[in-house]
């Protein structure tokens, strides 16, 4: 029986101050508004509502971005293995609210504005006069020791250093608030912030009306303003792209987030290149130059030509020269990550009367000082709420109308023995403000950024059309096991059906489905060769299914919603199909997902040069299957008894087997089958309808070296195939595979090599 | 004063065509209270697209230029002319402590001009290593030129010029160490250990004479760039100590500019954006005098 929760339960420590509870032990009125939004405080009811939040968070892609996929075995398709990213690791986000009644959020909120104003006027400073330096406020001998202060930032005017600011606060036990740490660089969390409260608006959307909790959606439309603001003055249509290092950032899921949210590319360093002091996105259709970027990539990182030897050679060369001369605006601007060194901390409240003739409104939070507590459901032990300390982050925007605080924030759960910094629990709250009088934002229009809907970064088309390989080599890989596994847990003696005749067809068609050539290994006995190929087929189904997700996740902004959990899903299949020994129920539930995926593609992706290209990888993947399927099963003249089970699997490996029985109601007659894997244009699973599709899509992308290839595989494709047979092989039929095959094989090469070669990273030159 | 030219050559061959490249010079001397640059230029080819000068936040002089076709090598020489002066250590002393002492209370142009000069790099840092270094030789009351002068001796005399051993990425500790390293590491050594005992210390680009005067030996670092360091001595300014060649003041020593630490000055910064391949770098340095 689920224990009963109630209050009683919850103890506050003693002598410090509680976000639910009074000295006196009455409960606080946003607490009890917390409670009244999650309703029932039922342990089993409280589970469910975080199961809930777990899934929705999961949709939102925070699950296949940040799984932890058993990745040490994976390579990627550059040869990078994927143990060498960084990992990222998944959140789970409260039921309970963080709720903060408005008078005391707009005491928050009044200290990060001049926090932030603060640390802009101190980049102005440091940039330009150095009156700090000169009145002795700063040590020189200090700020040029910092390694985030860019010497070669001086005489830097960026029009505004910060667009985009973000502050930790905890409540200190003596119940005052304290700042923690500042954000400058880059700061994170205001794309956790809006997919915490998307999340909880689905969980507890009555609970959330109840309290009246100011919404936050808007802060995503006010940080495009801000950004279309920050642009060069002589551009009125602005266009604005998100810049990540890649999936391997801590903070990914947000980049892509955000982008989406944005409405703006999300791109890498390669991506962009600056010429004629203008920055520029390699489109698939060439060069479309860009204005500002949102850059979540750090100063450290940004500029190979500004950082030397020590960042190796990742980011955009020339990027802060550009910025210098004004061409392009950088939000943050390249120098702001000084202002959130704790070296500075000490001289802040100095630096705040000299810059702003002010006193801090915040003062920084004492190593090792005791927090306030509130009630965190950890869903563990028998105490089901635990009184810990959340850091709350807020975020700050300087925009056309001002510095503005978002009505929210991320509230960060800290673990026992964890630095205010750094939480480790890796457990969220959403923070809702209650009582806001304030009037509800005023939708601002802002000037459209030209329109980016037809282009697409060739890094993002080209992962695009990987991930339709995987997809396909996966499903293909999944099939051959799945069918042949059946045919020989149905019949465990079929191995020495016509000699052995069926058992070699097979492992050839599994073979080819791992794309590999007929293992030759006589020495084994043929029932333990095919197991062992059984085996080899699922984990490089597993070994797909692992690069679809990852390259999946770099192209996360050109993929529905729904589409993220079904990725969610295909990464934990991932998983099982690693650690099963007998995954036969699995191999199926696989299958229903890379058809949701596929289905979801074809329904619920734009028709533009994403999905061409998308659909091109899916298409040549396959007609390369169906070929390769042919040519295991059916090219060695196997015996009569043998013929019979094969065509059964080759069809099945096609997803033909109904198609065909429904049309011919008879035993399988090799013609009869080729004609309707080879020929049939109305066969979805067939060559035929593959070279169709391909010819589409090198006729919308107008590329003549494209159309021809296809010319010549549909050429090959028509020709007749006779019942020759030489050394035991239907040497008619090899010839036709052949001569198909090798057109699609350059088509395939000249795609990479026409469309996606440009970007590379840059390489650091030699030094002396 | 005399007059001295300078030639400096810096070739990348690539194996494959890059697309992009770009590159920071730091190869145009400048004017110091010493040295008069009659001349200077750089010429590069392929012939860039993009050019542009300018001053940093020190004063030296930087070149941006970037390439936007496919090239196969980058080639950039530049040629200077300068007339030095000789510099002369002054005559009189004052203690190194005054010294530091005005630095560290520093306020106005001398805080924003000198003081930064006081800062610990990642390429100059204060290790305790340092301290072995300088312990004895700043000792109370001891007048600055004199100790820098023992300090300059202490590092000649103490390491050993091994081109073999140190590259731009070998730290500071292994230098320390192992006692040995080249002009770049000896003038970071230099650095750290006046700036831990609280003077300004600059460290020093720039190039020395080639060519032996009758009866002397080549100096070492004659093949390529060359780094010194320059103190500030209070009333007497900055003042110039090669520690690799142990000379104060330096005699044919031509100034590029001068940083906190070589990542500050160096000579050329490049980048290209191209397929992956091998590239290969060739540098030749000529000094000599004119007469």
């Amino acid at each position: 029986m689920t224990p009963a929760m109630d209050l009683h339960q919850y103890r506050a420590p003693q002598g410090g101050y509680d976000e639910a509870f009074d000295a006196a032990g009455e409960a606080r009125p946003c607490w009890s508004v917390a409670k009244q939004a999650v309703g029932s405080m039922e342990t089993s009811a409280l589970l469910e509502r975080q199961r809930d939040a777990d899934r929705l968070l999961d949709a939102e892609g925070a699950g296949h971005l940040v799984h932890e996929l058993a990745f040490e075995r994976a390579i990627d398709r550059h040869g990078v293995s994927a143990s060498a990213r960084v990992e990222s690791r998944p959140w789970r986000l409260d039921p309970l609210p963080f709720v903060i009644d408005a008078a005391e959020f707009a005491v928050l909120s009044n200290a990060a504005i001049q926090r932030m104003r603060l640390l802009e006027a101190l980049l102005v400073d440091c940039a330009g006069e150095r009156q700090l330096v000169r009145d002795g406020v700063l040590p020189a001998a200090l700020l040029y020791s910092l390694p985030s202060f860019r010497a070669h930032t001086a005489g830097f005017a960026p029009p505004r250093w910060l667009v985009h600011y973000a502050v930790d606060v905890v409540r200190a036990a003596d119940g005052r608030w304290r700042i923690v740490h500042d954000l400058t660089d880059a700061p994170s969390g205001l794309g956790y912030s809006l997919l915490n409260r998307a999340v909880l608006a689905r969980l507890l959307p009555d609970g959330l009306r109840a309290a009246g909790a100011a919404p936050i959606s808007a802060h995503a439309d006010r940080l495009r303003r801000s950004l279309t603001a920050s642009a060069p003055a002589d551009r009125p249509s602005p266009r604005a792209v998100v810049l990540s290092s890649g999936p391997a950032h801590p903070t990914y899921v947000e980049h892509s987030y955000l982008a989406t949210r944005l409405g703006y590319h999300l791109v890498e360093g390669a991506d962009l290149v600056m010429r004629e002091g203008r920055l520029w996105l390699r489109a698939l259709d060439g060069l479309e130059p860009i204005d500002v970027v949102y850059r979540r990539v750090e100063d450290a990182l940004l500029d190979p030509l500004e950082h030397g030897h020590q960042g190796g050679g990742s980011g955009v060369p020339g990027i802060v020269w550009g910025a210098r001369s004004g061409h392009l605006a950088l939000a943050n601007a390249y120098g702001s990550g000084l202002a959130e060194a704790r070296e500075l901390r000490p001289y802040m409240g100095a630096i705040a009367e000299r810059l702003l003739g002010d006193r801090l409104q915040l003062e920084q939070l004492e190593a090792g000082a005791a927090l306030a507590t509130m009630p965190v459901f950890t869903g563990l032990g028998d105490r089901v709420l635990e009184p810990r300390a959340v850091v709350l982050r807020l975020q700050v925007l300087n925009g056309p109308d001002g510095h503005f605080v978002m009505l929210g924030g991320a509230g960060r759960v800290l673990a026992d023995g964890d630095a205010p910094e750094w939480p480790t629990a890796h457990l969220a709250k959403d923070v809702w403000v209650v009582g806001t009088t304030a009037p509800r934002p005023v939708a601002v229009m802002a000037p459209p950024q030209v329109d980016f809907g037809p282009s697409v970064p060739k890094r993002a088309a080209d992962a695009l059309y990987w991930l339709g390989r995987s997809a396909e080599r996966a499903e293909v890989a999944v099939r051959a096991a799945r069918v042949v596994g059946v045919q020989l847990d149905q019949d465990p003696m079929l191995t020495s059906v016509g000699d052995g005749g069926w058992a070699l067809g097979a492992g050839a068609l599994l073979a080819a489905a791992r794309n590999e050539p007929v293992p030759v290994t006589p020495e084994l006995p043929l029932n333990a060769r095919l197991t062992a190929s059984l085996q080899a087929t699922v984990s490089v189904a597993a070994q797909q299914l692992a690069s679809l997700v990852q390259e999946a996740s770099s192209v996360r902004e050109y993929l529905s919603k729904t589409t993220g959990r079904v990725l969610g899903r295909l990464a934990m299949a991932h998983n099982l199909l690693l650690d099963d020994d007998a995954p036969s129920d699995e191999l199926d539930s696989v299958l229903v997902d890379l058809a949701a995926l596929a289905g979801l593609v074809m329904e619920s992706t734009v028709r533009g040069p994403a999905w061409r290209f998308l659909d091109l990888g899916r298409r040549i993947e396959r007609a390369l299957a169906v070929l390769g399927s042919v040519e295991g099963a059916l090219g060695a003249d196997a015996p009569p008894m043998a013929l019979q089970p094969l065509a059964d699997a080759v069809l099945a490996a096609n997803e033909s087997l109904v198609a065909y029985r429904r049309r011919y109601r008879s035993d399988v007659d090799l013609d009869a089958l080729l004609d309707l894997l080879l020929r049939d244009d109305s066969n979805p699973r067939g060559l035929a309808f593959q070279l169709d599709r391909l010819r589409e899509h090198v006729a919308a992308l107008a590329w003549s070296q494209g159309v021809q290839l296809v010319q010549q595989a549909s050429a090959a494709a028509i020709a007749e195939i006779d019942d020759a047979v030489v050394s035991g092989r239907r040497v008619s039929l090899d010839g036709y595979v052949l001569a198909v095959r090798g057109p699609l094989l350059a088509l395939a090469d000249a795609i990479g090599q026409h469309w996606f070669a440009d970007p590379v990273n840059p390489t650091m030159m030699g030094g002396f | 004063m005399r007059t001295f030219r300078v030639m400096h050559r810096t070739e990348y061959t690539y194996g494959t065509a890059m697309s992009d490249g770009f590159t920071v010079a730091r190869l145009l001397p400048r004017n110091t209270p010493l040295q008069t640059v009659r001349h200077a230029a750089i010429d590069v080819s392929p012939i860039p697209d993009e050019w542009e000068e300018s001053l940093d936040p020190f004063g030296n002089r930087v070149v941006h230029f970037a390439v936007h076709h496919p090239h196969f090598s980058l080639t950039v020489v530049s040629h200077a002319e300068v007339g030095l002066d000789t510099g002369e250590l002054p005559t009189g002393e004052v203690p190194w402590q005054h010294v530091a002492a005005t630095a560290a209370a520093a306020r106005g142009d001398l805080a924003a001009d000198v003081a930064p000069f006081l800062a610990h790099t990642a390429q100059t840092p204060p290790l305790a290593a340092v301290g072995d270094l300088t312990g004895d030789i700043f000792t109370e009351g001891r007048g600055v030129i004199g100790a820098v002068q023992h300090l300059c001796n202490r590092i000649f005399t103490g390491f050993q010029f091994d081109a073999s051993f140190s590259d731009l990425s070998t730290p500071m500790h292994a230098v320390l160490a192992e006692r040995r390293g080249v002009c770049q590491d000896f003038a970071h050594v230099s650095c750290a250990a006046l700036r831990s005992v609280g003077l300004p210390a600059r460290y020093v680009s720039g190039y020395i004479e080639t060519v032996p005067l009758p009866g002397e030996p080549k100096l070492v670092g004659v093949d390529a760039s060359h780094a010194w360091c320059s103190v500030w001595a209070g009333e007497f300014g900055w003042i110039d100590f090669d520690p690799t060649n142990n000379q104060m003041p330096p005699l044919r020593h031509v100034t590029l500019g001068w940083g906190r630490d070589y990542d500050d000055v160096a000579p050329v910064r490049g980048v290209v954006i191209g397929p992956p391949s091998g590239q290969s770098l060739h540098v030749a340095v000529d000094v000599s005098e004119v007469f």
